[in-house]
């Protein structure tokens, strides 16, 4: 009771609030592709809005730390992140919300409410909208590097299954890097069968395109901008991530060009 | 001039279909898409007459990232914060993925047994992978200068 009453830790369990539902902020930032200066500048606006001092942050490619200072009282506390893709309408929508925290108003306990309801309602496109748009992406790619309009079909249909396959395993749990291997196989394998079917003259091309869908554009660029923005731990993790995402994925495409007698093992 | 059109109108087609698919997969919003696919069509129109006019891939693609990051500027008070999110999205068609790919599988090759031409296996590669290096920093940098000069919000 007397513990409860003490205003140091009362006062502590106020900042651990704040730093805990800031950290959750910035966790979803991170996961839907924000750049780590975003993330650092959404988590400090959330945290100053409820009256921090002072506000330090360190990004790992798992994790985020966070140390609040206010009231002669600091705490730092760390948060996992989970697996970083790309979101732009709830990356968009939690920024909105950082602003609306910052200029003060709104409880700890109003924020968190809006934070889950974003992550809840925040919409998104149904798993076949996307793996058509996906599948689209791939053939244009596939025009662009000079594909045929036979094998453009090909490439069309394997964009398509690999990118539904894509999001099943995914959404299964399944490692990342093994679902780049295996969609790679996959999308080849019917790029090159589909294009060889059609009297493609482009069949190694369409192959390749099948599996631009795996290329990581954006965690890519991220990794550049971290680099620019003073962050080359997390800019390298992700250039790791990204060289890492293309191995397995070429050894996919090896794999099914061996199968289909176009290279030998 | 005029016969190097249809190409170009070709590449401007194709880059904004690959910019709004890639944008579906991003999860913008229906009314983001339209400018996804038209900053990726003035990316691949502003590289495809670089490379007409004998740029490199490199040279090309810097260009056309930074036309397309400063038009995207221009319309923040359109598309708000997400104007750096929409440059990046057009310009995801000019991603060097496939040659990417063929670096990593000429890697492959060289490590393979009864391999009869070594050298020019491993010049391709190499090649390759120094494409994809520099034309992701120029992409990259490309976004990156204008949007910094032009102090675009990110909030």
């Amino acid at each position: 009771m007397e513990q409860q009453q003490d205003p140091v830790i009362v006062r502590h369990r106020e900042l651990e609030r704040i730093a805990n539902m800031a950290l959750r902020a910035g966790r979803i930032m991170m996961e839907c592709g924000a750049s780590v200066s975003v993330v650092h500048g959404g988590v400090g606006m959330i945290a100053r809005g409820f009256g921090v001092e002072d506000v330090g942050m360190r990004s790992g490619y798992a994790s985020l730390e966070i140390t609040v200072h206010a009231g002669g009282n600091t705490i730092t506390r760390m948060m996992q992140v989970g697996r970083l893709g790309v979101n732009h309408r709830l990356d968009q929508a939690v920024r909105k919300l950082a602003v609306q925290v910052s200029h003060g108003g709104m409880s700890v306990d109003e924020v968190e409410a809006e934070i889950g309801r974003l992550v809840r309602e925040t919409p998104r496109h149904p798993a076949w909208v996307v793996a058509v748009a996906v599948g689209i992406a791939c053939a244009s790619f596939g025009r662009l590097l000079g594909v045929d309009w036979a094998a453009f079909a090909a490439v069309l249909v394997a964009g398509t299954v690999g990118q539904y396959m894509r999001h099943q395993l995914l959404h299964h749990g399944v490692n990342v890097f093994i679902v780049a291997g295996l969609i790679a196989f996959l999308s080849a394998t019917l790029g090159g069968i589909g294009s060889t079917l059609l009297n493609s003259d482009t069949v190694s091309l369409a192959m390749m395109a099948s599996i631009l869908l795996l290329v990581p554009g954006v965690p890519s660029t991220n990794a550049q901008t971290d680099i620019m923005d003073g962050y080359p731990t997390m800019g390298s993790a992700r250039a790791v991530w990204v060289l890492m995402i293309m191995v397995f994925a070429s050894v996919g495409v090896w794999f099914a060009e061996a199968l289909l007698g176009l290279r030998s093992l | 001039m005029l016969e190097l059109l249809p190409h170009l109108l070709h590449q401007a087609l194709f880059g904004a279909l690959a910019a709004a698919g890639f944008g579906v997969l991003f999860n913008f919003g229906f009314r983001a898409l339209p400018w996804c696919a038209a900053a990726g069509a003035l990316a691949l129109a502003v590289r495809t007459i670089g490379q007409d006019l004998a740029w490199s891939l490199e040279g090309a693609s810097f260009a056309a990232a930074i036309v397309t990051s400063c038009s995207v500027s221009a319309l923040r008070k359109q598309l708000g914060p997400a104007c750096n999110a929409v440059a990046l999205a057009g310009c995801i068609p000019m991603v060097p993925g496939a040659f990417f790919g063929q670096a990593l599988l000429g890697f492959l090759s060289v490590t393979a047994p009864n391999l009869v031409d070594a050298e020019a296996t491993l010049i391709i590669a190499v090649q390759s992978l120094l494409r994809v290096i520099f034309t992701l920093g120029a992409i990259g940098a490309g976004l990156l200068i204008p949007a910094h000069l032009l102090r675009n919000q990110d909030f």
